[in-house]
């Protein structure tokens, strides 16, 4: 029925997992530690499988721009996404829903440290909430759909 | 008689794949928010050496399918995920079995790491951005210890079950 794992499998499997081990750990280190040196400029926020960003935060003229709506309004009857400049934070629709009703994503902004967090969303994990602080390392809401990346450009893009 | 046996033995190993991965999926690996064991690969490990690959791909394929229905998460991103994952370990588990370079351990080790490339292959999709490639490090990392645990459960499960196989036989 089954066959047994011969002493040179076992011995295959062992260099197998340590060479894995060395290697994947070896790309996790660089990734975590040396990827994200420079700072970002600008972070894009986007919402679902759009390649044009929902709202843009502008590091280096101190500004969000709002690209486009979401076609919803909150309780208070802003079109989302709401952007907040006295608490900087920005509140758009995610595509997580629970009793049918789709979920807010709440995203913090820093210009001093030029940083992104999100900091309220709705999902079974939590995954991108929990990420924290980010000033580089594109964060990702799953079952929300929403995902913020950064961009270091140097130049300015003042129209 | 071996026929009904076997499918017995399938509906069970189906249930029990089905409850690890409910289980597991609440059960937090420290580092990393939502990163999951994989237990119910042990599963598709054990039908996989046990039976054959077609058993093996039809359980792996069921379980995901009814765990999404049980969780109410069919069709949507997070379940787009788990099958691309599933499928990609499905298949390179049944490769690398082939081949016979491997044992056990090296397979479910193979296997966690095609898991991962399926779920960002399918992440990219869903998310319509490369930027889930990032995530891939961390991933590939985890996915190196979890799977060799897996592979060692699953090994002693099928060397006790040949132990015990023998005697009911």
């Amino acid at each position: 029925m089954m066959e047994k794992r011969s002493p040179t499998q076992k011995k295959r499997d062992i260099i197998l997992v340590t060479m894995l081990f060395i290697i994947m750990g070896g790309l996790f280190l660089f990734f975590r530690f040396f990827a994200f040196q420079t700072d970002a400029s600008r972070a894009h926020v986007y919402y679902g499988s759009s390649n044009e960003p929902i709202v843009t935060i502008d590091f280096v003229n101190y500004r969000v721009l709002r690209n486009y709506d979401q076609g919803f309004e909150s309780d208070q009857g802003d079109p989302y996404p709401i952007i907040d400049e006295v608490n900087r934070t920005i509140t758009l629709l995610g595509d997580y829903q629970v009793n049918g009703v789709r979920q807010i994503v709440v995203i913090s902004y820093n210009f001093d440290r030029k940083s992104v967090q999100v900091i309220e969303e709705t999902s079974p994990n939590n995954i991108c909430s929990r990420e924290g602080e980010s000033t580089g390392w594109p964060l990702i809401c799953l079952p929300n759909r929403v995902r913020i990346e950064f961009e270091a450009t140097d130049e300015d893009f003042t129209v | 008689m071996k026929k009904t046996k076997k499918m017995v033995l399938l509906a069970n190993f189906l249930a029990i794949a089905i409850v690890l991965n409910i289980i597991e999926s609440a059960i937090p690996v420290i580092p990393v928010p939502g990163a999951k064991l994989g237990f119910a690969n042990i599963m598709t490990l054990v039908i996989l050496y046990m039976y054959s690959f077609k058993d093996s791909a039809a359980i792996t394929i069921l379980r995901v399918l009814l765990v999404s229905i049980l969780t109410a998460k069919l069709l949507n991103p997070v379940f787009f995920m788990s099958m691309s994952g599933a499928v990609f370990a499905m298949l390179a588990m049944g490769f690398f079995k082939k081949t016979n370079f491997f044992g056990i351990l090296g397979v479910s080790v193979l296997g966690s790491v095609f898991h991962c490339l399926g779920q960002v292959t399918a992440g990219i999709f869903v998310i319509g951005s490369t930027a889930v490639l990032l995530y891939l490090p961390v991933m590939l990392f985890l996915s190196i210890p979890a799977g060799a645990l897996t592979g060692v459960i699953a090994q002693r499960f099928l060397s006790i079950w040949q132990t015990y196989h023998r005697e009911i036989a």
